[in-house]
C-alpha cells in the first residue's frame, strides 16, 4: 500500500510539449551553475537571472494550468528570451558553461516560437514506456524537482519529491517507493550519506537508487555504485534516459518485490510444515523434508528402519482409577520426557495411541546407527522412568512403567493417507511384529528382535531371550532382554 | 520628434525585459500599462515609436490603435503591435487597426531593433 505523502505529482498530461521539458532543463542547469557562481556577478547580471528564474517560475505555474492561456505564455517566454539573451550578450565570453546553458535554454523559447516541438537532436526521442511506479526525487533545488516530477509523471509515474535526505528518509518511512533519484550535493545531508542510509535499512535496501551527479565526476559515481547504487546519469540529464532507468529500476523492484513475496510464501509454507511435523519429528527431520521439494509427495519408498513401541503397562485400567485431569497430567509427563529423549536420538515419532508411542529411527534419515541409536534411546526412556515417577508421587500420582519393543525390517515409509489429509508414516510387516514383541515386554523391560540385534554396531548386556510365535511367521521369533549395565 | 520609445504592456515581467533591454541598446523609454495610458502619454509624450502589447486591460490594443489614428495630434506616431500569435489573421488584425508593423512573442530583439529603426529612422 501506499503510504501518504505530502507533494504527490500525478497523472500524464500529454499536451504539454517538448520545448516546455527542454526549456525548464535548461532552467534547472542554469540555476544550478549559477548558484556557486552568483557572489562573483555584478548587480545587473544578478538582477538578470532574478528575473530570468521568475520567468521560469511564472512559466512553471502556466504550465501546470490545463490550457494556459496563449498570450501569458508567450508574454513569460518574452520576458526569458529577453533576459536570456541579454545574459547572454554580458556573459558569453567570461562563462562558457553558462553560455552553453542559456543558449539551450533560448533554443528552446525558440522552439516554443514556432509554436510545435523542434527536431529532436538525435534519434533517442523514442517513447520509453513502463510499467508506472512510484519514484522519489530526491533533489534541494525545486526546479529539479519539478522537472523531475514532470517528466516522470507524464510517463504516468506517481512523483513525491523531497527537498534534502532527512525529508527523503522520511518519505521512504512512509511509503512503498520503486525507485530513488537522488542528487548527490545537497546541503544538509549528502546523498552519498542518504545512500547509505537507504543501504544499510532491512526494509528499503532493495529500492534502486539512481544517484545524480552534477558533473561528469565518474569517481564519485563509482564510490557511489560501490556504496549500493543501482545506477547514475549525469546533468544536465537525457530526458529519455531517465526514462529508461527508471523503467529498469522500477523492473528490478517488481522482480525483488515478487521474490520478497514469493519467500514469505515460501517462509509460510515451511513454518506450517514445522508446526505440523515439528510435533512429531525432529527439527533435522524436518529440515531434510523442507530441503527436498518430493519429500511431501505422497508416495514412499522401501526402507530398513529400526522400529519402537512402548506403552505404559496396566495404563487403562489404572487410568479408570483416575480423575480426568490427573490421567492428562500423568500422561503428558510421561510423553513430554519420552518425546524429548526420542527427539535426541534423531527417532522419528509417527505417533501416540494414548499412551503409546509408534517412533522410528531411519526415516526420513537413513543413518548407519539406527539401530544403535534405538537402544540408546530405549534405556535412557528406561533411566528416565525413576524421575517421572518421582515426581508422580510427589503430585500423589501413581507410579507407572513402561515396556519397550524393537524391531528392525523393511517398511514403505511415505507420506501416508489422501491429499487432503496425510501424515508421514510407516506400513509393512515389521510394525505388525514390533506391536506383536510389545505385547509381551514387561514394565520396565526392553525386548529387541533378532534383526535389532544383528544391526546394532555398539555393545549391550543382553538378558534372557525368549521365542514368540508371531501370526503370518512360521518360524519362532527371537527375542532378547537389553538390560542396563555398563558396556 | 521627441526620441522616446513608450511600451505599452500590461505585463510586467515581459515590460521590465523590455525596458531594460531596450535602454540597454541606447533608447530611452517610458511604459504603460493599458490603451487608454498609452493614448494619454501619446498625446503628452509625443514618442518616437509606440510598442503595443494587443491584449491590454482597460482598452485593449486594437481599440487604442484605431483611436490613435483617429487623433490627427498622434495619428502620425508609428504603432509596432505586439502579439502572441503568428498567424496572418493576428497580423492584419494589428495592420487593419492602424498599426505600422508586427512583432511576435518572444520577441526576436534584434528584429524588433531593425523596425524601429526603420520606422523611425534612429537607433
Amino acid at each position: 500500500m501506499r503510504g501518504h505523502c505530502s507533494t504527490v505529482t500525478t497523472g500524464p498530461s500529454q499536451s504539454t510539449t517538448l520545448w516546455s521539458d527542454l526549456l525548464l532543463r535548461a532552467m534547472a542547469e542554469l540555476r544550478e551553475l549559477y548558484l556557486p557562481l552568483e557572489s562573483h556577478l555584478d548587480d545587473g547580471v544578478r538582477d538578470d537571472f532574478s528575473h530570468l528564474f521568475e520567468g521560469s517560475a511564472r512559466l512553471d505555474a502556466l504550465l501546470q494550468q490545463e490550457s494556459p492561456d496563449r498570450h501569458d505564455l508567450m508574454n513569460v517566454l518574452s520576458a526569458i528570451r529577453g533576459y536570456g539573451e541579454m545574459l547572454r550578450e554580458d556573459l558569453a565570453a567570461e562563462h562558457t558553461e553558462l553560455d552553453a546553458a542559456l543558449t539551450r535554454l533560448l533554443k528552446a523559447t525558440q522552439a516554443a516560437n514556432s509554436g510545435d516541438a523542434p527536431e529532436p537532436a538525435s534519434q533517442d526521442h523514442r517513447n520509453i514506456t513502463s510499467e508506472p511506479g512510484f519514484i522519489l526525487a530526491v533533489d534541494d533545488l525545486q526546479e529539479n524537482r519539478e522537472l523531475v516530477a514532470r517528466y516522470l509523471s507524464r510517463s504516468g509515474h506517481i512523483v513525491v519529491t523531497a527537498a534534502g535526505g532527512e525529508e527523503a528518509l522520511r518519505t521512504l518511512n512512509q511509503a512503498d517507493v520503486d525507485v530513488v533519484l537522488l542528487d548527490l550535493v545537497m546541503p544538509d545531508m549528502d546523498g552519498r550519506e542518504v545512500l547509505r542510509r537507504i543501504k544499510e535499512h532491512p526494509e528499503w535496501r532493495a529500492t534502486p537508487v539512481i544517484v545524480i551527479s552534477g558533473s561528469q565526476d565518474m569517481e564519485g559515481i563509482i564510490e557511489c555504485i560501490e556504496a549500493g547504487a543501482d545506477d547514475y546519469l549525469f546533468k544536465p540529464f537525457n530526458p529519455v534516459l531517465l526514462q529508461a532507468r527508471i523503467k529498469a529500476g522500477i523492473e528490478r523492484k517488481r522482480w525483488h518485490d515478487r521474490e520478497e513475496l514469493y519467500r514469505q510464501q515460501l517462509e509460510r509454507n515451511e513454518k506450517f510444515i514445522r508446526a505440523t511435523f515439528g510435533r512429531y519429528l525432529s527439527d533435522e527431520i524436518v529440515t531434510d523434508i523442507l530441503e527436498r521439494p518430493e519429500g511431501l509427495e505422497l508416495g514412499g519408498d522401501l526402507r530398513r528402519v529400526t522400529i519402537m513401541m512402548s506403552d505404559i503397562r496396566g495404563f487403562t485400567s489404572l487410568s479408570e482409577q483416575l480423575a480426568p485431569a490427573q490421567v492428562v497430567t500423568l500422561i503428558n509427563r510421561y510423553l513430554g520426557a519420552m518425546t524429548d529423549i526420542i527427539m535426541a536420538h534423531q527417532g522419528t515419532i509417527d505417533e501416540f495411541i494414548g499412551d503409546a508411542i509408534l517412533a522410528v529411527f531411519g526415516a526420513p534419515m537413513r543413518r548407519d546407527d539406527d539401530a544403535d541409536r534405538a537402544v540408546q534411546c530405549a534405556l535412557e526412556m528406561q533411566a528416565a522412568m525413576e524421575e517421572i515417577n518421582r515426581l508422580n508421587r510427589e503430585d500423589g500420582l501413581p507410579e507407572i512403567s513402561t515396556g519397550i519393543a524393537l524391531n528392525t525390517g523393511d517398511v514403505i515409509a511415505g507420506n501416508i493417507g489422501s491429499e487432503r489429509r496425510s501424515k508421514y508414516g510407516f506400513v509393512g510387516h515389521p510394525m505388525n511384529v514390533t506391536s506383536r514383541i510389545e505385547d509381551v515386554t514387561a514394565g520396565g523391560e526392553i525386548l529387541i528382535a533378532d534383526s535389532t540385534l544383528e544391526s546394532l554396531k555398539g555393545d549391550y548386556c543382553t538378558g534372557e531371550c525368549r521365542e514368540l510365535k508371531v501370526k503370518g511367521i512360521d518360524e519362532l521369533l527371537q527375542v532378547h532382554q537389553i538390560l542396563e549395565c555398563a558396556p | 520628434m521627441s526620441g522616446k520609445i513608450l511600451l505599452v504592456e500590461d505585463n510586467e515581467l515581459n515590460r521590465d525585459m523590455l525596458i531594460r533591454r531596450l535602454t540597454r541598446a541606447g533608447l530611452e523609454v517610458m511604459s504603460a500599462g493599458d490603451g487608454q495610458q498609452a493614448l494619454d502619454f501619446m498625446r503628452q509624450q509625443q514618442p518616437a515609436v509606440v510598442l503595443m502589447d494587443m491584449n491590454l486591460p482597460v482598452m485593449d490594443g486594437w481599440t487604442a490603435c484605431r483611436q490613435a489614428r483617429e487623433d490627427a495630434s498622434i495619428s502620425h506616431i508609428p504603432i509596432i503591435a505586439l502579439t502572441a500569435h503568428a498567424s496572418d489573421a493576428d497580423r492584419l488584425a494589428a495592420l487593419d487597426a492602424g498599426c505600422d508593423d508586427y512583432a511576435t512573442k518572444p520577441v526576436d530583439f534584434p528584429g524588433l531593433l531593425i523596425k524601429i529603426e526603420k520606422l523611425t529612422g534612429q537607433r
